[in-house]
C-alpha cells in the first residue's frame, strides 16, 4: 500500500517559535505523478519541502518518502531523492562541470566514472557551451540547469523542484520545463513548489493549493479549472464616469468582479475571444474610455478568491527563515 | 505530456558501486569537500586577505611607523612584534571561519550537500579542515615576510615542535569558535562587523605590540587576563625564549595558551555539532 506512494504526510507540522510555518499538513504523491504545490511566498511550500528533504526536521506529524521515514531513516530518505533547491545551491566558485563532478563523487562515484557521468549531464542539458565557467558568472537559466543536472547524477526515486522557475526568463523556464517533462516521461516521481498557476498547470498531474501552511485545495487540473473559472477579460476605464457607464454596461450581460479604485473591471471570458468580442462591442456602445482591455488567464489571485473566498496573501518573511 | 523519445536523450549513467562503510565514506567525503574549498582559494584569492593583508599590514605599519616609537628592552622590535602577530593571527582566524561559514550557509550549498546521503559530520569537518588550511596559507606568507624583515627566530627542533603543537592548536579551537559563530550569525557581513569588534580589541590590548606591562591600569588589568595575551606571549616565548609576567597566564604562558584552547574546543566543539544538526536556515 504505501509502497505505491513516493511520498506520504501525516499532520506534518512546523513550527518556529510561535509562528507556524506548516500545520497539520496530509498529503500524498503516488509514485509516477507530477504534484505541484502551489501557493504565495510564505505559504509553507519550501518548509514541506525542507522537512521532505530532511533538512528540516518536523515539530509534529510523520512524513514518509520512498518508503523511510524522513525523522528514523534520514539516509535512505537522501539515498532516494534529488533535491533542487529555490537559491541554486551549487559551488559559486567551481565550475558548472567540477560542480558535477563533485556532486558524482559526493554521491559515491569514483573519479573516472564521475567523469563519466558529468559529460553525459554535460550533453543532456546543453551546458556544454558553459561547462568551464564558474557558476557564479553564469545566467539564472544556465545555473539552474546545471543545478538540475547537479540533482540527477543518480536517477533519483522522487525528484523534488522547489521553485524551479522562479526568476527566471520566459525561454529559461521552457528550458526547465521541457527538462521536467522528459524526466517525467521516463517515470521519475516530481513534487515541484511553484507560485505560478501556470507552470502548476503545464506540469503537474495534481495540484495541491497551500496557504498559511493549510492545504487549501486539492486536484486535477482541469477540476480546479473548473472551479476557479476560465479566462476573464479585464477593463480598466480612463475616468470613474467612464468606469460607472461601463458597470451599468457590461453588467447588465455578465457577472461583474470589480476594483474600483483601479477603475477595473473583470469579466468572466469563457467563451474566450467571443466573449471578448461581446466585452468590446458594449464598451463601444457607452462611448466610453478606456486605458486598456485585455483577455487573460486566471491568476493565482483570482484562483484562490475562487477556492478559499479570500485573495492569496503573500507573507513578507522569507519562509525558510524562522524566527 | 510532451511525447520524448527516451531512448536515446539518456544515455545509462554508470551503475553506483556499493556504498563502502560509513568510516570510510566519512574520510572519502570530508577528502572531497575540503578538496572543494581549497580549489577555491586561488578564484576568490581575497578571501585570503583576512589572514594575509591584515597581518602584513600591521608589520609594516608596526615595525616602520609606530614601531620606531616603541622601544622593547633587550630585543630588537621584529623580534617582539612577529612572534607576537602569529599569536594573535590565531585568534583572528575566528573572523576568516565565520565569514566563510556563514557564506558557505547563505548560499545553499551546505543544503545541497545536506540533502545528499553523506555523512553529516564530514560536511562539517571539511568546513573546519578547509578553513585550518586557508590560515596556514595565511601564516606562511606573514612568517616569510618577517622572516624577509630580519626576523631571528631561536627555534632548535624541539621548540619548532612546540611551535607547530601550539598553532595547530590555537588554530583548531578557533576555527571552530569561527565556525560556530558563522552558523548563528545570518549574514557574512555582520559576520565580519561581530567579529572585528570582538578580536580587535582584545588584539590591541595583547601585547601583540606593546608590553602589557606599560600599559594604564585598566587596559592592563584587561590585557593580564585577555585570551589572546596567553597566545601572543606563549609563541613570543617559544620563538625567541622570553619571559612575561604579570598574571599567572602571562607567567605562564604556554599551559595557559593550551588551557585556553582546550576550554574553546570543550565549549564551541558541541555547540557547533547541535547547531549544525538544528540547522534550519537556508
Amino acid at each position: 500500500m504505501s509502497s505505491e506512494l513516493a511520498v506520504r504526510t501525516e499532520g506534518l507540522t512546523k513550527k518556529f517559535g510561535s509562528f507556524t510555518a506548516v500545520e497539520s499538513f496530509d498529503f500524498t504523491v503516488p509514485y509516477g505523478m507530477v504534484i505541484a504545490l502551489l501557493g504565495p511566498n510564505g505559504a509553507g511550500k519550501t518548509t514541506i519541502v525542507r522537512m521532505l528533504a530532511t533538512l528540516t526536521e518536523p515539530t509534529s506529524g510523520t512524513a514518509v518518502v520512498c518508503g523511510h521515514d524522513v525523522a528514523h531513516e534520514p539516509d535512505a530518505v537522501r539515498s532516494a531523492i534529488a533535491l533542487t533547491g529555490q537559491f541554486a545551491a551549487l559551488e559559486a566558485n567551481l565550475t558548472a562541470s567540477e560542480n558535477l563532478v563533485l556532486m558524482a563523487r559526493l554521491r559515491g562515484y569514483d573519479r573516472v566514472a564521475a567523469i563519466k557521468v558529468a559529460k553525459t549531464l554535460i550533453d543532456r542539458y546543453d551546458i556544454g557551451e558553459f561547462e568551464d565557467k564558474l557558476v557564479k558568472r553564469l545566467s539564472g537559466g544556465e545555473r539552474r540547469r546545471v543545478d538540475l543536472a547537479a540533482g540527477l547524477v543518480t536517477r533519483p526515486q522522487l525528484l523534488v523542484l522547489d521553485e524551479p522557475t522562479t526568476g527566471l526568463d520566459p525561454r529559461s523556464r521552457q528550458v526547465v520545463w521541457a527538462a521536467v517533462r522528459e524526466l517525467v516521461a521516463e517515470g521519475v516521481t516530481v513534487l515541484l513548489t511553484t507560485q505560478y498557476l501556470e507552470e502548476a498547470d503545464a506540469l503537474a498531474d495534481q495540484i495541491v493549493f497551500i496557504d498559511h501552511g493549510h492545504s487549501v485545495a486539492t486536484g486535477a487540473p482541469a477540476e480546479l479549472r473548473a472551479q476557479i473559472g476560465d479566462q476573464r477579460v479585464d477593463v480598466v476605464a480612463s475616468d470613474v464616469d467612464g468606469f460607472e457607464r461601463l458597470v451599468a454596461a457590461l453588467g447588465a450581460t455578465f457577472n461583474l468582479t470589480l476594483a474600483p479604485e483601479r477603475r477595473t473591471i473583470s469579466v468572466p471570458a469563457p467563451r474566450e475571444a467571443l466573449d471578448l468580442a461581446s466585452v468590446t462591442n458594449l464598451i463601444v456602445s457607452t462611448g466610453a474610455a478606456i486605458d486598456e482591455v485585455a483577455l487573460r488567464r486566471p491568476t493565482l489571485d483570482d484562483a484562490f478568491l475562487a477556492l478559499t473566498g479570500t485573495p492569496a496573501q503573500s507573507v513578507d518573511e522569507q519562509e525558510e527563515v524562522p524566527a | 505530456m510532451t511525447t520524448v523519445a527516451t531512448a536515446d536523450l539518456r544515455p545509462a549513467l554508470p551503475a553506483l558501486p556499493p556504498r563502502p562503510s560509513s568510516a570510510v565514506r566519512y574520510v572519502r567525503e570530508t577528502a572531497l569537500l575540503v578538496g572543494r574549498s581549497l580549489r577555491s582559494i586561488p578564484r576568490v584569492p581575497e578571501r585570503l586577505s583576512d589572514v594575509t593583508i591584515q597581518p602584513v599590514i600591521f608589520t609594516f605599519l608596526f615595525l616602520y611607523v609606530f614601531g620606531s616609537a616603541i622601544h622593547i628592552p633587550g630585543m630588537r622590535y621584529q623580534d617582539y612584534l612577529l612572534p607576537g602577530l602569529i599569536g594573535q593571527g590565531l585568534a583572528f582566524g575566528v573572523i576568516g571561519a565565520g565569514v566563510a561559514t556563514s557564506t558557505d550557509f547563505a548560499s545553499g550549498v551546505i543544503d545541497r550537500f545536506r540533502s545528499l546521503p553523506v555523512t553529516r559530520l564530514s560536511v562539517i569537518t571539511a568546513q573546519v579542515l578547509g578553513q585550518m588550511i586557508e590560515q596556514v596559507l595565511g601564516m606562511i606568507i606573514v612568517v616569510g615576510l618577517g622572516l624577509g624583515l630580519g626576523w631571528h627566530p631561536h627555534l632548535d627542533g624541539p621548540k619548532l615542535l612546540e611551535l607547530a603543537g601550539l598553532i595547530a592548536l590555537g588554530l583548531f579551537a578557533f576555527t571552530w569558535f569561527g565556525v560556530l559563530l558563522g552558523m548563528l550569525v545570518r549574514s557574512s557581513d555582520a559576520m565580519q562587523g561581530v567579529g572585528f569588534a570582538i578580536v580587535l580589541p582584545l588584539a590591541f590590548l595583547a601585547g601583540t605590540f606593546v608590553p602589557i606591562a606599560g600599559m594604564k591600569a585598566v587596559p592592563r588589568a584587561i590585557g593580564e587576563w585577555d585570551p589572546l595575551s596567553s597566545l601572543v606571549a606563549a609563541v613570543r616565548q617559544v620563538c625567541q625564549g622570553t619571559h612575561s609576567s604579570g598574571s599567572w597566564q602571562l607567567d605562564h604562558p604556554v599551559p595557559a595558551m593550551v588551557a585556553w584552547c582546550l576550554l574553546i574546543t570543550a565549549v564551541c566543539v558541541p555547540l557547533a555539532l547541535r547547531r549544525f544538526r538544528n540547522m534550519t536556515t537556508a
